[in-house]
């Protein structure tokens, strides 16, 4: 028995990169009922965090960590004033080690388009009129309505992390338009401003056995001179579930008053 | 965080908790100088299972001799589960040696790189 105990220990104590909790669904197919391409599934991006030992990703996922596996800004899209100010303040603060105010440290959603930067993955669902995305991370969710709902009117528009999501296909391409987010969601840990005029439109489509890929293309006038596209591989992982991701269990960055840290 | 002595009843982990839940913020990485890393050993008191963060609370024995008390970031168990750690990974009393990113502030806390017990093993998150 005690050697079996120490057998049981001695296993324990290997790291190993399969995880028991994890189960494959078994092989798919490529296409749903509807002829619509199959992209149901939990997705990992390409040289993200559960990226490892897949190729070129991984060294990408080694040097960068958490931050590669967010969404970054274009070189090629300056910001505008006062953003453009209060961004360089920020990142010059980050540099010093000043704690800079992020929401998702407040264990707030991500928001759209952070959400897809899906660093522990994410999980897309096809049903019939909606395309339903969870990315494990903050447990954000988003649902894509593609039943020809459209827009509200900007007067019944509530604002929200995910935004307000419609989506059609072009052939096998699922096209999404997003308006409605927040302002005061950041696009990335770098502290990336939105603003209420931001506007989102996504691409997204198998490339490739295996790989899903999202042009996210932001448009925000009041932010940016010039639309800014980020394209985004996410890796098929049919070894792999989407896992309860609950912040608050442990939202250290609230102080003991109830206040939040951040100056 | 307050570099308190810890003695065996001070050790609870309800202390330990309290302690590190007025100093230390998550996802707040400024806080980790990235350019050190800090070796040191230590004796675990508590392993924290828990989202967004997993934490060590360890012993560690300062260059006076005396026990000094440090709480050490972790990733999300939802990665660590993926990496082949277990919430039994680590049990109290283990010796273990930890790498860490220090507080840029001097506080006794920091990101761990990687976790070596006395079996040998080495735990890291990627």
């Amino acid at each position: 028995m005690r050697a079996l105990l120490t057998l049981g220990l001695m296993l324990l104590a290997v790291p190993v990169l399969a995880a028991g909790a994890d189960v494959s669904p078994g092989p798919k197919p490529a296409r749903l009922p509807d002829g619509k391409p199959n992209m149901t599934g939990f997705w990992s991006p390409v040289g993200g965090l559960l990226d490892r030992n897949f190729g070129p990703g991984a060294e990408v996922a080694k040097t960068t960590g958490a931050q590669g596996a967010q969404i970054p800004r274009s070189p090629h899209s300056p910001l505008k004033s006062p953003y453009k100010e209060k961004y360089e303040t920020g990142l010059k603060d980050a540099a010093a080690g000043i704690v800079r105010y992020d929401p998702t440290g407040l264990c707030m959603p991500p928001g759209m388009p952070r959400m897809m930067g899906a660093i522990y993955g994410m999980e897309l669902l096809q049903t019939a009129g909606q395309v339903t995305i969870t990315s494990e991370w903050q447990a954000a969710s988003r649902r894509i309505w593609t039943d020809g709902t459209k827009h509200p009117p900007e007067d019944e528009l509530l604002a929200t992390f995910a935004g307000h999501s419609v989506g059609h296909w072009e052939g096998d391409t699922l096209v999404v338009d997003t308006v409605g987010v927040r302002d005061d969601v950041l696009i990335d840990q770098s502290g990336l401003p939105v603003s209420d005029a931001q506007r989102i439109t996504e691409r997204i489509y198998l490339k490739e056995p295996g790989i899903l890929v999202a042009e996210i293309t932001v448009t925000d006038p009041k932010v940016f001179e010039t639309p800014w596209t980020h394209v985004r591989r996410y890796r098929h992982r049919p070894e792999l579930r989407l896992q309860e991701f609950v912040c608050a269990e442990n939202n250290r960055n609230v102080g003991s008053n109830g206040e939040p840290v951040f100056p | 965080m307050n570099k308190t002595t810890v003695t065996g009843w001070l050790a609870s982990g309800v202390l330990l908790l309290a302690c590190a839940q007025t100093a230390i913020a998550h996802h707040s990485a400024s806080m980790f100088d990235f350019r050190k890393t800090e070796t040191y050993e230590a004796t675990v008191k508590k392993y924290q299972w828990t989202n967004p963060h997993g934490w060590l609370f360890l012993s560690v024995k300062n260059a006076e001799g005396a026990e000094v008390e440090y709480g050490v970031e972790l990733t999300s168990p939802n990665l660590l589960l993926r990496r082949g750690w277990r919430p039994t990974t680590f049990q109290v009393g283990d010796k273990v040696t930890v790498v860490t990113n220090p507080m840029r502030d001097g506080s006794s806390s920091g990101r761990v790189v990687s976790v070596t017990k006395a079996d040998g093993s080495v735990w890291t998150e990627r």
